[in-house]
């Protein structure tokens, strides 16, 4: 049982890490559209290619 | 069409429409429309088809930038499923760079402006908006939100926006800019943003409370239970201090302004849970609930969240649609007689603007030169339209419908008819008739319950202390969580369910009210009819050779509206030209004559028959009759029929004249005594006072105050700016279908709502039963709270499946 005393930091340090990362995520306006790069998606690597083949 | 573009056209899926077989429909490359006419008889078979110039050219110009790939995106992402044919208008787009107009429209810098995009339907468009770049060469960026339609183009600095805009109209997507209020939009953003990052929080934190109190309940104890304990209270209070702050905020709001709401018992049951919890922790028992309290949090920031963000989406829209209206007046030039395209809000008093067919007036005048008909069914609610010539007075609002005028300006913005009423609009908008929501009904009653049983406990425990124990695990067991989750869940479940229908409601207590609604008032001119106004029935009385040639060559010679509704419905029944007139004159204010093929035909108004009707004489003699008026929408009596077995009680309340709304009323059933017609805006206004529980339904600018007054407004498909303003619910989709829709989800809503009030009463009282008689412990508090959670979800869920099928 003792290495929960190790685990237990560890796993709240990684949800720490989420935690700031989706904070740092939402400031930047990263979900402020959640439609638009839902299609963008579907696009990007034909966008992608025309810019290889130029 | 170049031949690069024939041969890659192999590989267009769109292809296979082209070469279905001759009876199916021949549809346009573009735009998917059916190709008919001279297109139709000109195509070849393994050529593409265009149903128009427009779609043509946009996939030559499609084609010769290697942007091709566009149809083939279109048919992956299967979305698709038709468009408009493309128009182009004669719009310059040149006041886009008129230095007053950018200082008002384009960012700080002058290089960016947002544009409102017509016609932007699928991820294709967005593929398309965002390879503007290598379209036009002035473009330096473009990016596309497709939820809202609206395009942020950068240009190089130097440049100018006009040929990026007449770019985008030549693809299909009229392009409208739109006036930012980037402070407001900031604040909203951030708002936004921060509720997100206070879900996320409340998230982290509660699943990770959870995670350490599944130990707990499974029978840890020792040093470690009380360690975990003590981890959880400081996971907890990020939750406490940091998500929570909503609640408290409008739980504060509410007890400032004495009313109730669903937030006070939240807060209540937050304080006194955390309180307790940390109580017990203190003393060293193991009644904790902070799992259940950061869980409650999380659950009810969500499905505010998603509320909120549908509204906004609402709004948005509705907001948008303001802007379809004329923003460009074409000034004549007092000394050179030049036309310059010029910002609606540059125009001065005085001065000359040219109006063309179907273009909207966009201030008031006088004419000076030209003679036409205006349509004034938006700014009065009549359906015949107004012959004009010079000196008389024309309106803001209304359309030209035949011919151009040329018109100076006497009133504009708010001095306008138009704007009169604007201003009457915005300085009554607070009259406007509120509801205690169903659920602060509820909240009131469940608050005096809970308290009133909370009493009874501490009385009737064993002991004073079991009794405060009991009381207090009752309050905080029974706290409405459900209660709190019912309507936010089904609210957002039917709004966007509406929005997917076409129909835009700006606030979720508009719902409620429509179950509540006893009466239907409904504008005749555009709502109940199309608008325009038509021949609706032609009869031959004598057996006269070339009788419809004549009659039509004869009547295109006038301008009145009466001689270009007949001449409309004849052309294209007509094959061969149309012969020469001679003895051609107006009779003053009653009808015309002329010779045609050798024959002289008088035409004058008939006795009114409900409404407007011809007769054409020959010789003295009755050869021919022509009915006009504003034709019903083909499902408007269906539409009638629907809404009184709602229980709604119909009114038509019409600016027309009594023969068209009798008529009218006649044909969809609604009794006389429920008609009332020549109204203006005001007796408008009074009638909706007069019925309380209304819904007003209408399109206007007569109709704004009504549905400014009204209980529930709403806006058809085509109303006015001002109109749009008024309203709570606007319709994206032409007639009366989309409203028996409307009162069909306000009604179910309120059945879910209802529901999902029984089921989280019905789990409370089970709890608040276990917790008078002391059976209630942290386990029982966190089962029962997803439990209810999750009841009342599905619940929502299933109240909208079934509306979807």
């Amino acid at each position: 049982m003792n290495i929960i005393v190790v685990l237990l930091p560890l796993a709240l340090l990684l949800a720490l890490i989420f935690v700031v990362a989706f904070i740092w995520a939402a400031g930047r306006g990263q979900y402020d559209d959640l439609e638009t790069p839902a299609h963008k998606m579907l696009l990007d690597d034909s966008i992608g290619m025309e810019r290889n083949r130029k | 069409m170049n031949p690069k573009a024939l041969s890659r056209h192999n590989l267009f899926p769109a292809r296979r429409l082209n070469a279905a077989p001759r009876h199916q429909p021949l549809l346009c490359t573009h735009c998917a429309t059916e190709v008919a006419g001279t297109e139709k008889s000109s195509h070849a078979p393994d050529e593409p088809a265009f149903c128009c110039l427009g779609c043509r050219t946009v996939y030559s110009l499609l084609n010769s930038s290697g942007l091709e790939r566009y149809y083939a995106l279109r048919s992956q992402t299967g979305s698709f499923s038709g468009s408009k044919p493309v128009t182009v208008s004669s719009e310059t787009y040149r006041y886009l760079d008129d230095t007053e107009f950018k200082k008002k429209y384009a960012r700080e810098d002058a290089t960016s402006m947002d544009f409102y995009l017509e016609g932007v339907h699928c991820a294709a468009c967005l593929w398309l908006v965002e390879k503007l770049p290598t379209l036009v060469a002035e473009v330096e960026a473009a990016t596309l939100d497709i939820g809202r339609s609206i395009a942020k183009i950068r240009i190089k600095p130097n440049c100018t926006f006009a040929p990026v805009a007449r770019t985008l109209e030549g693809l299909g997507y009229k392009p409208h800019a739109i006036e930012h209020n980037e402070q407001a939009e900031l604040l909203q953003k951030k708002e936004n943003r921060s509720w997100l990052i206070r879900i996320g929080v409340a998230g982290a934190c509660a699943g990770n409370v959870m995670l350490l109190a599944v130990p707990l309940y499974s029978g840890l104890d020792g040093q470690l239970a009380a360690d975990f304990r003590w981890l959880s209270l400081f996971l907890f209070l990020p939750v406490l201090f940091y998500s929570a702050v909503p609640f408290y905020k409008s739980a504060w709001a509410s007890l400032h302004s004495k009313t109730m709401s669903i937030d006070l018992p939240i807060v209540l049951a937050i304080i006194l849970g955390s309180g307790a919890s940390i109580a017990h922790l203190l003393s060293g028992t193991d009644h904790v609930y902070f799992d259940s309290l950061a869980a409650l949090v999380f659950l009810l920031l969500s499905s505010r969240f998603v509320l909120r963000r549908i509204q906004q989406n609402a709004f948005h829209s509705s907001h948008l649609l303001q802007f379809l209206s004329p923003s460009v007046a074409k000034r004549v030039d007092a000394s050179s007689g030049e036309i310059m395209e010029v910002p609606v809000n540059t125009l001065k008093i005085g001065n000359v603007i040219a109006v063309e067919p179907a273009e909207a007036l966009p201030a008031d005048g006088i004419v000076q030169d030209g003679s036409s008909a205006i349509n004034c069914a938006l700014l009065t609610g009549e359906s015949v339209p107004n012959a004009v010539g010079a000196g008389d007075a024309v309106f803001s609002g209304t359309v030209n419908e035949a011919s151009t005028l040329h018109i100076k300006v006497t009133a504009l913005g708010a001095q306008t008819r138009l704007g009169q009423i604007l201003l009457q609009i915005e300085s009554g908008s607070l009259k406007k008739a509120q509801i205690v929501t169903l659920a602060d009904k509820t909240t009131k009653w469940f608050l005096a319950a809970v308290f009133i049983a909370a009493a009874a406990v501490i009385f009737l425990a064993p002991s004073l202390s079991e009794g405060f124990t009991r009381a207090l695990a009752m309050v905080i067991v029974t706290c409405p969580c459900a209660l709190a989750l019912a309507t936010p869940l089904a609210m957002s479940a039917s709004l966007g369910r509406a929005a997917r229908a076409g129909i835009l409601i700006k606030g979720a207590d508009v719902l409620e009210k429509i179950s509540q609604a006893e009466n239907i008032v409904l504008d005749k001119t555009g709502t109940l009819t199309v608008g325009q106004f038509e021949v609706l029935d032609f009869s031959q009385v004598q057996p006269l050779e070339n009788f419809k040639e004549t009659l039509c060559a004869i009547e295109s010679k006038s301008k009145h509206p009466i001689a270009k509704a007949i001449v409309a419905f004849l052309k294209p029944q007509l094959e061969a030209e149309l012969p020469a007139v001679t003895g051609f004159k107006e009779l003053l204010g009653t009808g015309v004559e002329g010779t045609a093929h050798g024959r002289k035909l008088t035409l004058q108004p008939l006795r009114e028959f409900r409404g407007t009707a011809v007769g054409i004489y020959w010789d003295e003699a009755l050869a021919g009759e022509v009915h006009l008026g504003d034709r019903l929408r083909p499902d408007t009596a269906q539409c009638i029929e629907a809404l009184k077995r709602f229980g709604l009680n119909p009114y038509i309340v019409s600016g027309d004249n009594h023969g068209a709304v009798e008529n009218a009323a006649a044909q969809i059933g609604i009794p006389l005594s429920q008609t009332m017609a020549c109204t203006d805006p005001e007796s408008k206004q009074r009638f909706i006072e007069a019925h309380e529980r209304s819904i007003m339904v209408g399109d206007g600018a007569n109709d704004a105050l009504a549905l400014s007054t009204a209980f529930v407004g709403v806006a058809v498909h085509g109303s006015m700016e001002v109109s749009l303003r008024a309203a709570d619910v606007y319709l994206t989709r032409p007639g009366l279908r989309p409203v028996v829709e409307l009162i069909r989800i306000g009604r179910e809503t309120m059945h879910t709502i209802h529901r999902n009030f029984a089921f989280s009463l019905l789990y409370n009282l089970a709890g608040g039963m276990a917790a008078a008689t002391g059976h209630v412990t942290p386990l029982f508090a966190a089962l029962l709270m997803p439990l209810s959670a999750f009841t009342v979800f599905g619940s929502s869920l299933i109240g909208t499946r079934r509306r979807q099928t």
